[in-house]
């Protein structure tokens, strides 16, 4: 599990602080998709690991709490202090909406229907991960090139308007399933899907407001 | 009659002047865009801020109060204490309105309207002077004049100093980390041009140090006694700025700490430039409300960002207004001390 010296905190600039906890979460993220990639495999233990993993974490708690020291006392560039702590606050979203869906997923040992869900659920979360990494990228970015962010965005959101189509596509394959629809499993999938939809749209609205930033900062000729 | 009341009357006129030297302080916004930035102590900025104000007001304000207090009336005129007291009257008044409704007044554009009025009155009701001969016509319209060209200049200086430093430098920029760095290099750009702006507000403030001039023209008061109290004033200044200004600046920073100092540096300086060119070397007093409202709006055209024309419109009205109603005001004042034999 990440754990971080207080002294190497201390020395790291707002920046690389934002970097170091974008690293965190998305590493969080990956292993939560890893997860629930372990459960389509059915290989519970590496799920539950995974899961725990994700929910035991907190090295990003140290992380914060040195972010907002140093942010609250630094005098300089106070006109991106307010942009600074709103972007550092949407990736601790991500973490909290991570946690979350673990959480729940470790409700239940589900299995899946069929093979094509399990097929067309691994295609979401591959693109999932496309856009975390994605995401951790453009975050990266910000300090250096907003142009290049800015383009990584958009290509996010053009992956998330296709995920969202294949996320629909398995919803409506979950409603027609000849099954029980009070029962653990169809349940359990519904907030598996609504779940990642929910981490997917907060990717694409982060991305957004990268986006925003980048309009907000960039002086064109 | 009017002899009875001259020593209390000159006192009542050096105490309004003083006071009115203080509001200036009070009211001045200059700094807030350096306050904003954070990178100084609240302190630091107001004692800047003060020094610049009370510095030109010291030493570079003599054009300006010898036009307002002196040039700009024609050759048969001369100041009446009861003039004075009308004219501070009328300005205060009519700036008070202003605070009320919430509109930026122009301080220099009530008091020259104030003393268009008692000037008029005075021409027809005690003087007996020729009303073309009244005013010293080519001041007065260069006043006029520049009330209309100061803002616009303002607005031209802004849009083209942005595009010269975002096209040469601020577009090279492409990451937040370099454009914080740059921008923390501009703070200390602002802080120069904010002392630089300061010293030309304070320069250019007719108001209080035109009063005390017309009492030295006219031999109220003697020329040790008018220094004397443009050092008072410009030390009045200062305290306005620093005891009672605060509560504006901080209030108008905790709006700006967005603002770019890049942003406020341009601003600044193109008022700064303004105000300086209208005291050195026309001698005219501006409004510096007026000047930094239009560098504002240049900017915003300069990034294509949206102007508040329904605001901007109110403020024409007020501006407009200003001139005939001060005159007004003080006019039937004066013609009211006329009416008791106070000339």
């Amino acid at each position: 599990m990440l754990e971080f010296d207080e002294d190497t905190l201390k020395k790291k600039s707002i920046d690389e602080l934002t970097h170091l906890f974008m690293d965190s979460i998305n590493e969080q993220n990956l292993k939560l998709i890893e997860g629930i990639e372990y459960l389509i495999e059915e290989d519970f233990d590496n799920f539950q690991k995974n899961l725990d993993y994700v929910i035991q974490t907190t090295a990003e708690v140290q992380i914060k709490k040195r972010f907002e020291k140093k942010i609250f006392k630094s005098k300089k560039a106070a006109f991106t202090k307010a942009d600074r702590l709103k972007l550092f606050s949407k990736i601790n979203d991500m973490k909290s909406i991570g946690e979350f869906l673990a959480r729940k997923l470790l409700l239940y040992r589900v299995i899946f229907p069929d093979q094509e869900f399990k097929v067309r659920l691994e295609v979401i979360l591959n693109s999932l991960k496309n856009i975390s990494n994605n995401l951790s990228k453009a975050v990266k970015l910000i300090g250096t090139d907003l142009i290049k962010a800015h383009d990584i965005c958009e290509d996010i959101k053009e992956e998330r308007r296709e995920m969202r189509k294949s996320e629909w596509a398995l919803l409506t394959r979950l409603w027609n399933y000849d099954m029980d629809y009070l029962s653990r499993t169809f349940a359990y999938l519904k907030d598996l899907l609504e779940g990642i939809m929910m981490l997917a749209d907060h990717i694409k609205t982060f991305s957004e407001s990268i986006q925003f930033l980048s309009t907000k900062y960039l002086i064109f000729k | 009659m009017a002899t009875e009341y001259g020593p209390i009357i000159i006192v009542v006129l050096i105490v309004l002047a003083v006071c009115l030297s203080f509001s200036i302080g009070a009211n001045d916004e200059t700094v807030a865009p350096l306050a904003a930035a954070g990178t100084l102590k609240f302190k630091f900025v107001l004692v800047l801020g003060g020094i610049g104000i009370a510095f030109g007001m010291i030493f570079l304000s003599e054009g300006v109060a010898s036009l307002v207090g002196e040039k700009i009336l024609g050759p048969g005129i001369k100041y009446t204490i009861f003039m004075l007291l009308s004219v501070l009257i009328s300005s205060i008044l009519w700036l008070v309105i202003g605070s009320f409704s919430g509109v930026p007044l122009s301080s220099t554009h009530s008091l020259i309207g104030s003393i268009f009025g008692v000037v008029i009155v005075y021409a027809l009701y005690v003087g007996n002077v020729d009303l073309a001969t009244a005013f010293n016509q080519e001041k007065l319209m260069s006043v006029v004049i520049s009330w209309f060209i100061s803002p616009l200049a303002g607005l031209v200086v802004t849009y083209v100093l942005y595009k010269i430093i975002a096209k040469f430098f601020l577009s090279k920029l492409k990451g937040l980390n370099q454009i914080e760095k740059n921008e923390s290099r501009f703070t200390w750009a602002l802080l120069a041009s904010v002392f630089f702006a300061e010293i030309w507000v304070g320069a250019n403030s007719a108001e209080a140090l035109g009063i005390l001039y017309a009492m030295y023209s006219t031999g109220e008061i003697s020329l040790v006694t008018y220094y004397l109290f443009v050092v008072i004033c410009g030390i009045f200044a200062f305290l306005g700025l620093y005891i009672a200004g605060r509560y504006v600046i901080r209030n108008l920073a905790s709006q700006l700490t967005d603002a770019r100092p890049s942003d406020g540096f341009i601003i600044q300086l193109s008022s700064a430039l303004i105000l300086m060119v209208c005291t050195v070397v026309y001698s005219v007093p501006i409004s510096h409300s007026h000047v930094i409202v239009f560098c504002i709006i240049g900017m915003n055209i300069a990034q294509k960002k949206e102007v508040d024309y329904k605001g901007l419109g109110k403020m024409g009205i007020f501006w407009v207004l200003t001139f005939p109603i001060a005159a007004l005001f003080a006019g039937f004042l004066y013609f009211g001390f006329i009416s008791f034999g106070l000339y």
